[in-house]
């Protein structure tokens, strides 16, 4: 398709010129808001609150703008823009040029300012009840957030620049991420963490406003969890798609960049928890603030150390001039929020009265403490190059030393998952004694089974009974709901239609099941991991871990810009197809395509190595015992978070003991 | 208070024990090619990065593979045994985990790859 001038012309000046500009807009926008929504909010303008309000609207319309351009530039091959030219090309499937948007690193800062536009507006939309004071200064720290992506995307990496010549096609994607993980992997984990500034405005908005009461608590509750959500379905389509791409045959390798997506997810886990006892007792106030903090402070840092490439790293990514003004916003929030917290520790006094330690307060603040020494002991691992490089020789952690000091903290949280939800708020009486039945006997069942069938390993002793003991806990809860209201009157549909209402905490519970099933699929999968090289003449057999497979040949197919050297083997009816991709065009890069045959029991994942000049081939075959309980459970993590979710809060009458004050003026 | 303090701190030393406990035989040492045959510690594996060259071979059907990592001037011949990364090829940078021989080549434990986490394949400048 020729290109002419005033083609080109009208292309550069609609997309480029205009995306700049939308860019340019929402910063002055972003600024302009910030400023005023700090005044007014200080000089209780109602005024001008609105206004700052509705600048930030106009900001993240201006990023809607810019995204939009940049989105219609990727899918129309403008590559005029040196974005599009970098990250597409003409043979790319047009869905995958689509994620063009969120691949690059110039285009995945306007995702995450996008999402905290979004999220952003709506949560100043619902913002009424919370009074105008608190809800001007989040919209001011959210529109710093916001003026602070700007300035990146304006200076240093605009996705606008315009290339001196039109090239007549792009660069393309690198085939390892030709695939449909990266379709949703990527946007769902960014999206997670752009969540979390939700939370965090409100939460230093509530501090600068003095109103330390549960308000921003309730007001963002469903964003930390739609934060949450996320950040767990991104985690585990992570190590989906790393499982069935990579082949190495794991799906977690403990990667700095890993770690770091992994951390904020801790913290956001123990601040759902932690914010409970606030609502429901008025306790843990300062604690609340400080964990909401953290879980944004770790968000930034993961940013930082992905995009500085400070840490050695399997993944690199485009390391760029962006890591140092990442480590400036890190600094700047460290300094704003700890300054904050500070200044007014002195009013976080908490309302609620103290609760022995056996009680439901007990328990979430014990979870809490384990999940932050998780976070200690995962931030050691990942910054030890960093502080040993300046010290000395440079050292790094393997896989092992987070196992051994990670283990024993999930096992006493897993502990905790069983007994937590059974204990009673304020006080542990003796029904919650006998409660503990039903959890013990379970784990006592699993651990005799596993036994007789012949495992020693410790950590699987430990690991599997007490996620037997969580899933016990579980379906005990349900069953006291359900046969408590089916007493009550009413039958079945009644229990059933009060355990809907009651989703809030039922979808919790289910979450809960969720991550024990999880929990049983990576024990299962780590600890029985069998592994076996071979090589393999057509019409030869290998058994591994009782499934025997049958190699039948290998054939090269030539395809438009690869070839694939495709090798069949049979287990039991089935034909299963490992090959290997061999890109010509890009230097004779290969790609491994696994192939793996799941059930509920395990997958036999088998990689191709290669064929040998005598005919043979090589291949590596795992047999990982339980892999898809990991996915199954997160499918139900997920439902039990969308039913949480849409759940009114508040359904139980328990007391309110935090003196709320009544939203003055709301507007 | 107190009581929540002694909490906090029993956590805190049972996650000090643990992270001193663990990274006792989990730590390796990163290396340049050069620093390899000087600073090898007694024990335990190390890693080093660098490009691979062009002398691949390869036997086994790809399951073995014997090759020149070089960084910078020094270079050391790795021995491996297992599946490659998809993206190993002349001119990549690997970190190859591992320990050098007296037969003055590095066998390889594992042999990792830098991730091309981005969509281009080579930078484009205008």
């Amino acid at each position: 398709m020729p290109v002419t001038l005033l083609d080109n012309l009208i292309y550069v000046v609609i997309l480029a010129f205009i995306g700049s500009g939308a860019l340019l807009a929402g910063l002055v926008m972003a600024v302009f808001s910030a400023l005023l929504s700090f005044w007014a909010g200080s000089t209780d303008n109602s005024v001008m609150i609105q206004v700052g309000r509705r600048a930030f609207y106009a900001t993240a319309a201006m990023i809607f703008i810019a995204s939009a351009l940049l989105e219609t530039a990727l899918v129309t091959h403008d590559f005029s823009l040196a974005y599009v030219t970098e990250h597409t090309d003409l043979s790319t499937p047009i869905a995958l040029v689509a994620a063009g948007f969120y691949g690059g690193q110039e285009g995945s800062l306007l995702y995450w300012a996008l999402i905290l536009g979004i999220l952003g507006s709506a949560s100043l939309l619902a913002s009424a009840r919370l009074g105008p004071r608190l809800a001007a200064y989040a919209a001011g720290i959210m529109a710093s957030i916001a003026s602070f992506f700007l300035v990146v995307l304006v200076l240093v990496a605009s996705p606008f620049d315009v290339l001196a010549i039109t090239p007549p096609d792009g660069l393309g994607l690198n085939p390892v991420l030709r695939d449909g993980g990266m379709l949703i992997h990527p946007p769902v984990v960014l999206a997670g963490f752009a969540a979390f500034a939700i939370p965090f405005s409100f939460a230093a908005a509530a501090l600068l406003a003095g109103r330390f009461d549960a308000a921003w608590i309730a007001h963002t509750r469903r964003f930390a969890l739609v934060a949450w959500g996320l950040q767990s379905t991104g985690l585990l389509l992570g190590m989906w798609w790393a499982y069935h791409v990579l082949g190495w045959g794991g799906y977690w390798g403990w990667d700095p960049v890993e770690n770091v997506a992994f951390m904020p997810w801790l913290a956001t886990t123990a601040y759902l928890h932690s914010s409970q006892v606030q609502e429901r007792r008025g306790r843990l106030r300062a604690w609340n603030f400080g964990l909401v903090i953290l879980a944004f402070l770790l968000v930034v840092f993961g940013t930082f150390i992905v995009r500085s490439g400070i840490v050695p790293s399997v993944h690199t990514f485009a390391v760029s001039a962006i890591g140092p003004w990442f480590l400036g916003f890190l600094g700047v929030c460290l300094v704003f929020s700890i300054g904050l917290l500070a200044l007014r520790s002195g009013g976080l006094h908490n309302t609620g009265e103290p609760a022995p330690a056996v009680s439901r307060e007990g328990a979430f603040a014990l979870q809490n403490l384990l999940l932050i020494g998780v976070i200690a002991v995962v931030f050691w691992g990942t910054m030890l190059p960093l502080v040993s490089g300046l010290v000395g020789q440079e050292r790094v952690v393997n896989a092992s030393y987070y196992e051994r000091a990670s283990g024993p903290l999930f096992a006493a949280i897993l502990a905790l998952m069983a007994a937590g939800p059974l204990i009673p708020w304020r006080h542990a009486g003796a029904p919650f004694w006998r409660s503990l039945t039903w959890p013990a006997a379970a784990s006592a069942l699993v651990l005799a089974i596993l036994l007789a069938a012949g495992v020693r390993g410790l950590p699987a002793l430990i690991g599997v009974p007490l996620a037997a003991a969580v899933v016990s806990t579980v379906v005990y809860e349900y069953a006291r709901g359900i046969g408590r209201w089916r007493r009550a009157g009413g039958g079945w549909p009644r229990a059933v239609a009060l355990l809907a209402r009651r989703r809030r905490r039922y979808g919790a519970y289910l979450a809960h099941l969720g991550l024990a099933v999880v929990v049983v699929g990576l024990a299962a999968s780590h600890f029985w991991q069998q592994e076996k090289d071979v090589t393999l003449q057509a019409g030869q057999q290998v058994t591994v871990a009782g499934y025997t497979l049958i190699y039948s040949g290998a054939e090269t197919r030539e395809l438009a810009d690869h070839s694939e050297l495709v090798a069949a083997m049979t287990l039991g009816g089935q034909t299963l197809e490992p090959a290997r991709a061999t890109y010509a065009g890009l230097g004779g890069q290969s790609l491994t395509h696994v192939a793996i045959s799941s059930s509920p029991v395990a997958d036999v994942y088998v990689v191709l190595a290669g064929t040998n000049s005598d005919g043979s081939a090589s291949f590596r075959i795992f047999v990982n015992p339980l892999v898809t309980w990991i996915w199954a459970g997160g499918a139900i993590i997920i439902v039990g978070v969308i039913l949480g979710n849409t759940g009114r809060r508040r359904q139980v009458a328990e007391p309110v003991t935090a003196s709320v004050p009544s939203a003055v003026g709301a507007s | 208070m107190i009581r929540w303090a002694i909490v906090m701190g029993v956590v805190a030393a049972c996650v000090g024990y643990l992270v001193y406990s663990a990274s006792g035989g989990a730590s390796e040492y990163y290396v340049t090619v050069s620093e390899l045959r000087s600073h090898q510690p007694a024990s335990g594996d190390v890693r080093v990065a660098g490009v691979v060259q062009d002398d691949i071979q390869r036997s086994d059907g790809g399951l073995h593979v014997r090759f020149t990592e070089k960084d910078g001037t020094a270079s050391v011949v790795v021995d491996y045994t297992g599946t490659l990364p998809d993206i190993f090829k002349p001119g990549i940078t690997v970190v190859a985990e591992g320990r050098l021989g007296g037969d003055g080549v590095f066998h390889a434990r594992a042999v990792l790859a830098k991730c091309p986490s981005r969509f281009s394949t080579t930078s484009y400048t205008s």
